[in-house]
């Protein structure tokens, strides 16, 4: 019984674990950048960025300067109006947390 | 009804495939992109005041880095280097970089 006891809070806390680890949970706006964006980050158009996987301070900087309107897209103006800063931080970590097709591209010795 | 579907299907991958081939030159994208490279081809690179990483470019499609090489350039976007950089390019250029930057190598 007392073994049971100990059991329970530990597969609690290795659950709690594994669903950090696995994913950062989907906020509740992301269903609004999904339309375009993917809810997965995976974007739905050519002409849309994929957020898969992308640098998370990166996005977070693009939806501040869409909010504040120094960065002109009235898509993306307009849904950035919305956000808090909260909402920002939680979006581009779960789009960053994401695995996508994105990457850092190489210089080769070969192709200088 | 699913033969008006398909119909329509192919009319539109029609339509559409003109357009969604980009007209960048991939190999003379590789020699523009240079200055690129000095900071998007740095895992993690850092901009500074603000800061945060650069973003990655590989496995973006060419559309969207021409419609965001343009917004530089036209001061849609407030980077002061990217816009310096991208007034320096032509309709051609940003098509040829676009093409090369979204499917270049990974790191050596």
């Amino acid at each position: 019984m007392r073994a049971i006891q100990l059991l329970v809070p530990l597969l609690a806390m290795l659950a709690a674990d594994a669903a950090v680890a696995g994913d950062v949970a989907p906020p509740e706006k992301v269903t609004v950048c999904a339309a375009c964006h993917g809810a997965d980050g995976k974007a739905m158009q050519p002409i849309y960025p994929h957020l898969a996987g992308q640098y998370s301070n990166y996005i977070e900087q693009a939806l501040r300067e869409y909010r504040a309107g120094v960065r002109k897209n009235p898509v993306m103006g307009a849904q950035a109006s919305t956000l808090t800063d909260a909402d920002i931080r939680q979006l581009a970590a779960y789009y960053s947390a994401q695995p996508g097709p994105l990457y850092t591209p190489g210089i080769h010795p070969a192709q200088k | 009804m699913t033969k008006t579907v398909r119909c329509a299907a192919a009319l539109l991958a029609l339509l559409t495939a003109p357009a969604a081939l980009a007209a960048g030159n991939g190999d003379a994208g590789r020699l523009k992109a240079n200055t690129c490279m000095g900071c998007h081809g740095i895992p993690g690179y850092s901009n500074a005041y603000p800061t945060y990483r650069v973003p990655k470019l590989g496995g973006q499609s060419p559309e969207y880095l021409v419609a965001a090489l343009k917004a530089y350039k036209a001061g849609e976007r407030p980077h002061k280097t990217m816009q310096g950089q991208a007034a320096s390019l032509s309709d051609q250029d940003i098509e040829d970089i676009a093409v090369f930057l979204a499917s270049a190598p990974g790191q050596p």
